[in-house]
């Protein structure tokens, strides 16, 4: 899933690659048709193209269990999602997950970014901290959150001496949601930083030592001048964050709350692997999945829309 | 530095204070869970609980004994392993030809083909999980290692294939005319002109998919399932939470074994690493 959804940026800035740097040409049949590319292209048809195709069929379908026919049913999945609770409150916590944490993550990717490219005491141990959250699988990051996150663990251990008393983060409907949203951007802010630190890192010395000697500082040169320099390839780690965060989302709920307290922490993504792996509605999962895919595209038009080059 | 800082207006003293304790708070959230889960992995419940930043009274192992016992990680390493290294040569097996004939292809075809490829992170693989199972159960092959060696190259196509045409684009044609002319053949022109060059995209390409195939978690789960025989160290690891009475120290032990071997390889490679996570997103 990594993989796939880091081919992002490639796509979205180079929409349609080039073909040969010599133009189209007379060539033989060999190489106007790309034949070794036939495996892949086969290989990626059957194990990824072939089920996605299936989903929407799925979705279409009235199949409530592994062992039951499936019949069709027009849009009655659709109207039973729409009239469930379960699922309006997954779009919600979806919507709390990525309107709250995809702009907190991007800001404070970028403003790290910024740091770390004015290459300050340190900036070294920085950028090789900055790469840890990208190498730990997301088991082993739930399960150092779980420790983290119980009762009698390190933030309720830092707290006490403060006055607090023990908070279940993970168990308390008011603070789940949040604690699996202060995962993801444990996670996600230093990955995105190394990416738009890389971007920065091309940002002419020159022009910016000149804006310094105009008596620019920090925050304008950030904001002024960075930001607008780097805003579309920011636009693409912010499209690449998007997707993460609504697809993956499902594995760190799984692993550290199971979509509870209630559902209180139901997001999307979670609610089709429940609905086909705990509760085998399978009609149901698909058609989220269907919506979970619609929704995607759309929002990676917004962020297109407001994060494009304006130059 | 001070005294440039203080001839600046208000807004951007605060700026460049904000950005800088900003990065380093965030440096040390980095850190901090890292230091905990570490000492933790040396200590009891009871000293986990009572002075969970204190460093433990003894360095004793037998946490890690435990965990690697009770959750039976020894196999679940070799069984991530195989399935790892599996998986990444047939990636390359698949992605190798694609990619040199795709950048060779002039025609409409071979731009078709690649941007199929190039819109496949479009493809939310997660939600058509359960289609997957079926292809798994269709194919004989559900709760089985081999499932996933075929599926997790599909999944990382897109980009190894982006990445190493972009890599095989700059190869001059004269190189490969050179050795037509010589009687070569399509699959030995890609084997003695083009691997040799494409070594640093290969690499790249090899060290972003280890992530992401040693990683993986939702696909194994459900694709091989909980059979200690067959299951992979990133399904074995949760196993060792317990709803009731979770062993931390184990937990965390645990945890600090399976991160070794990613470890071990980021400080070895750790430049080509940097450079593979890097190009995931800046080669466009």
């Amino acid at each position: 899933m990594t993989a796939l959804v880091e081919a992002g940026p490639d796509a979205a800035v180079r929409p349609a690659l080039p073909g040969g740097p010599a133009g189209p040409r007379r060539g033989s049949l060999r190489d106007r048709f790309p034949g070794l590319a036939l495996p892949a292209l086969v290989w990626y048809a059957v194990f990824m193209i072939g089920p996605v195709v299936a989903m929407f069929v799925i979705a279409f379908l009235s199949w409530p269990g592994m062992l039951e026919t499936p019949e069709p049913t027009g849009l009655g999945n659709f109207a039973r999602v729409f009239a469930d609770e379960t699922f309006w409150a997954a779009v919600a916590n979806s919507a709390i997950q990525i309107v709250v944490g995809l702009p907190v993550m991007i800001v404070l990717a970028f403003l790290l970014a910024f740091y770390v490219v004015q290459k300050p005491r340190g900036h070294r141990v920085l950028r090789y901290l900055l790469f840890i959250p990208a190498l730990i699988s997301a088991p082993a990051t739930a399960m150092v959150f779980y420790a983290m996150l119980n009762p009698d663990g390190l933030v309720n251990g830092v707290l006490r001496p403060l006055g607090s008393e023990g908070t279940a983060w993970l168990a308390d409907p008011g603070t789940a949601l949040g604690a699996i949203i202060a995962v993801e951007l444990w996670s996600g802010i230093g990955y995105s930083a190394v990416l738009i630190a890389s971007r920065l890192d091309g940002v002419d010395v020159e022009i910016v030592q000149a804006a310094r000697i105009d008596g620019a500082g920090d925050w304008r040169l950030a904001w002024r001048m960075y930001w607008p320099i780097a805003r579309d390839f920011i636009g693409v780690v912010a499209m690449l964050q998007f997707l993460s965060m609504l697809f993956n989302s499902a594995q760190s709920v799984l692993l550290l709350t199971q979509g509870g307290p209630g559902t209180s922490t139901t997001t999307l993504a979670y609610l089709i692997y429940q609905k086909a792996f705990v509760e085998a509605d399978l009609g149901y999962s698909q058609a989220v999945g269907v919506i979970l895919f619609v929704i995607g595209l759309l929002g990676m038009g917004t962020i297109h829309r407001l994060l494009r080059a304006t130059h | 530095m001070a005294q440039r800082i203080a001839a600046l207006p208000l807004r951007d003293r605060i700026g460049s204070i904000t950005s800088g304790t900003l990065a380093w708070i965030y440096a040390a959230l980095l850190l901090v869970p890292f230091y905990y889960f570490i000492v933790s992995s040396f200590k009891t419940n009871e000293q986990i609980f009572e002075s969970p930043l204190a460093l433990p009274a003894t360095w004793d192992l037998s946490n890690f004994a435990t965990a690697i016992q009770q959750a039976e990680l020894g196999l679940a390493v070799a069984n991530s392993a195989l399935t790892t290294v599996a998986a990444l040569v047939l990636t390359l097996l698949l992605a190798l030809p694609a990619s040199f004939a795709l950048a060779r292809a002039t025609g409409r075809a071979g731009k078709i083909v690649e941007s199929v490829f190039a819109l496949g992170f479009l493809i939310p693989s997660f939600a058509a999980l359960f289609p997957t199972f079926l292809l798994a159960a269709a194919l004989g092959l559900f709760h089985t290692r081999t499932f996933v060696v075929f599926l997790l190259p599909a999944t990382a196509l897109p980009l190894s294939i982006v990445i190493l045409t972009s890599f095989m684009r700059t190869i001059p044609r004269e190189l490969e005319e050179a050795a037509s002319m010589d009687g070569a053949s399509s699959l030995q022109v890609l084997r003695q002109v083009y691997l040799p060059i494409c070594i640093p995209g290969i690499a790249t390409v090899l060290l972003l998919n280890f992530l992401s195939f040693w990683n993986a978690y939702l696909y194994p789960l459900i694709l091989i399932g909980p059979d200690t025989a067959q299951r992979t160290i990133q399904v074995a690891l949760p196993t060792l939470k317990v709803d009731a009475g979770t062993d931390y120290g184990v937990l965390m032990a645990g945890t600090l074994f399976t991160l070794l071997p990613v470890y071990l390889v980021y400080t070895v490679l750790q430049r080509q690493m940097q450079r593979a996570l890097l190009s995931g997103a800046v080669k466009g």
